[in-house]
């Protein structure tokens, strides 16, 4: 499993940082108030019941009390129900009958012995506190007092210190969130400074004044980069240095092969043999330095433009005494290619065609929805599966012409090829051709990846 | 008999393409350094003048622009450097054409005929005058004029303008160009573009927003009023 990015991570830590805390502020808050609130209400539904009692106690002390017209006579609300237990018999309001139940058996005990009792109980319709009051001769007075009202209020209360609780807890993790945020973005103008340096621009730096915090970051980049086009501008030099060193007397030799090879009819046999050697090698050899030091460049993109690859196609062609209705063209002849690079890669496949495979048989420029296919066949031996990959590598020759001592080739086309079809973002590859030989394929995707 | 100035400071280059191209018929003068090159075409023009670019003293792209302020000549830079900037800095300098060491003697012997060749095609065409506002190209007597007053141009650069002059309003493109001025079968389009760029330059009032020789995104440029 992949691991949680710092954002999520530091989110996560604010989020559980800010719920441990409000929620155990709100459990906090919720067990003073309520057990504040509850404390008050029963004091209140003691003296209730402590004044009821006295008026109760008052009619009972004549001759022939009337004892539901003395319960009705108490002011005990809606929220109240007076009970009276005498002699074994309960005594309550029509209204409140059928609420001895309520009474706990625990609570009457103490009351029979002549003890004042409080006892919280839950009832049918709702929470309740019951107070017991003894009068003399053996009575008891009972007042279930509703509490349902409190109850309501700690629910409300209990509701909205929990919604407080969730809405810190998101709150942290939005804090957290947009902390990271705030702190990692200094860290974008770093990855776009590294971007650009991708793309080649090796002049961008970073500014290590903007960020206080981070300069040692910034210091440490700056100098990685400085190292970075130091070396790159060492191996560019280098390369071209090594370009002018080549090139330079392969000039001379190619001049002066020429001068020889122009008055070759005055030199003996012998002579003229060894100046045929002599510019057929130098011949390779130039391609071979052109080819060495064209894969040597630095791996720029294709720059890509509008060519007309069905022409360009045919001139090839005919440069190599092929016939130009070798190709064949399916769709838009006019492709977005870089126009050297692609000049290569039809170069280098027809001649790689004309060395290892008796030349090419057909050259087709088609498409597919989101690439151009170059494909170019030839009727020779074919490549065998386990060489489909090698033979785009460096100097890797055809076995067939290791084996006739063929020399003409450098080693270096189908790499070329590759090479080309990469910097187009795209691939070359080698398959059997229907019908014996091989099909070199090269496709360039429509837009660059 | 064709006169061809060799500037090469590598004595070996230039002794074997001086043999080389006097095989091809020319007849050739080197010099080691570019101010003994500019002293020696004062003294006696050559038809045709080849440039190395890394010359001791006085540089290669120099000796281009002193080439290049004295007349037309067609000059042709042989060079061992194949960088964009290196090729684009030349031709912007003023040369005509660019070859990358090491070139064959028959291509290079080639390229200078061909060379000569539109110099004096130019001067045959047998039009009286091709007028593009207040453009006026004649190519007769190989002279471009703007509002009636004569601009110096190469003959490379009269050749590319006769080119787009001869198909009024027509886009041509760069391979197309290519092939009828520098004769080649396909090769570098950066000859077309810094060659366009230095007619600009020369003609248009506002080089950067050309009214005559405009570019027509991905095909090529054409010639307007």
């Amino acid at each position: 499993m992949r691991r949680p990015g710092l954002r999520t991570r530091v989110a996560a830590a604010f989020a559980a940082g800010a719920f441990a805390l409000s929620a155990s502020m709100a459990a906090l808050s919720y067990g003073f108030t309520s057990q504040a609130l509850m404390a008050g209400r029963e004091r209140s539904a003691l003296r209730s019941a402590y004044l009821d009692a006295g008026v109760v106690h008052a009619g009972l002390a004549t001759e022939r009390p009337d004892i539901p017209g003395i319960l009705r006579t108490l002011n005990t609300g809606s929220t109240r129900r007076a009970l009276l237990h005498r002699d074994g018999r309960w005594y309550a309001r029509a209204a409140d009958a059928g609420l001895t139940d309520a009474i706990p058996p625990g609570l009457r005990g103490l009351v029979e012995q002549g003890r004042l009792g409080m006892q919280r109980v839950d009832t049918d319709s709702g929470p309740a506190v019951v107070v017991g009051v003894p009068l003399p001769s053996s009575s008891g007075f009972y007042v279930i007092d509703s509490m349902r009202e409190l109850d309501q209020t700690l629910s409300t209360l209990a509701l909205v210190l929990t919604l407080v609780a969730a809405s810190t807890t998101a709150a942290g993790a939005g804090f957290g969130w947009y902390l990271t945020r705030r702190v990692l973005r200094p860290l974008d103008t770093v990855t776009a400074a590294a971007r650009e340096i991708t793309a080649g621009d090796l002049s961008a730096r970073l500014d290590p004044a903007t960020e206080p915090d981070l300069e040692r970051l910034t210091t440490s980049f700056n100098e990685m980069v400085d190292q970075l086009s130091t070396r790159l501008e060492r191996d560019r030099r280098f390369a071209a240095d090594v370009s002018h060193e080549l090139r330079s007397p392969l000039q001379t030799l190619s001049a002066a092969t020429s001068v020889l090879d122009r008055h070759r009819t005055r030199l003996d046999d012998r002579a003229a043999t060894a100046v045929t050697l002599l510019s057929d090698e130098v011949a390779r050899f130039q391609r071979l330095v052109t080819d060495l030091l064209e894969l040597a460049r630095d791996d720029q993109p294709a720059q890509r433009a509008p060519v007309d690859v069905a022409e360009l196609a045919r001139e090839e062609c005919q440069a190599r005494g092929l016939p130009a209705d070798l190709v064949r063209v399916d769709g838009a002849g006019t492709w977005p290619v870089d126009r050297r690079r692609f000049t290569q890669i039809l170069g280098n496949l027809l001649d790689n065609a004309d060395r290892h495979g008796g030349g090419a048989t057909a050259v087709r420029l088609g498409q597919t929805p989101d690439a151009f296919v170059l494909e170019v066949d030839d009727e020779g031996p074919g490549v065998r599966p386990e060489d489909r990959t090698a033979i785009f590598d460096r100097f890797v020759r055809g076995r067939a012409a290791s084996a006739r001592g063929d020399s003409d080739g450098t080693g270096l086309g189908l790499a070329l090829v590759a090479r080309h079809a990469n910097a187009h973002g795209g691939r070359v590859t080698v398959a059997d051709r229907p019908g014996g030989g091989a099909r070199f394929r090269v496709e360039v995707p429509r837009t660059e990846p | 008999m064709e006169q061809v100035l060799l500037i090469e400071d590598d004595d070996r280059i230039r002794l074997s393409l001086t043999l080389g191209l006097e095989d091809e018929g020319y007849t050739v003068r080197g010099t080691a350094t570019a101010e003994e090159g500019l002293r020696e075409q004062r003294r006696s023009p050559a038809d045709t003048v080849l440039v190395d670019l890394m010359l001791p003293g006085v540089d290669g792209y120099e000796c281009i622009r002193q080439l290049r302020a004295r007349d037309d000549v067609p000059i042709v830079v042989v060079s061992a450097r194949d960088d964009t900037h290196d090729i684009v800095a030349a031709l912007e300098a003023g040369a005509d054409d660019y070859l990358v060491k090491p070139v064959a003697v028959k291509e290079l012997s080639a390229r200078l005929r061909a060379l000569r060749r539109r110099a004096r095609a130019s001067s045959v065409a047998a039009v009286t005058a091709l007028v593009f506002g207040d453009l006026e190209i004649r190519p007769e007597a190989g002279e471009v004029a703007v509002r009636g007053e004569p601009v110096a141009v190469t003959r490379t650069e009269f050749r590319l303008l006769c080119e787009l002059a001869e198909h009024p309003g027509r886009v041509l493109s760069r391979a197309q160009l290519l092939e009828r001025v520098w004769e080649y079968a396909y090769g570098d389009e950066r000859l077309v573009d810094v060659h366009i760029g230095r007619l600009r330059q020369k003609i248009e009032d506002d080089p950067a927003a050309p009214r005559h020789l405009v570019t027509v995104r991905g095909m090529g440029y054409k010639l307007q009023r």
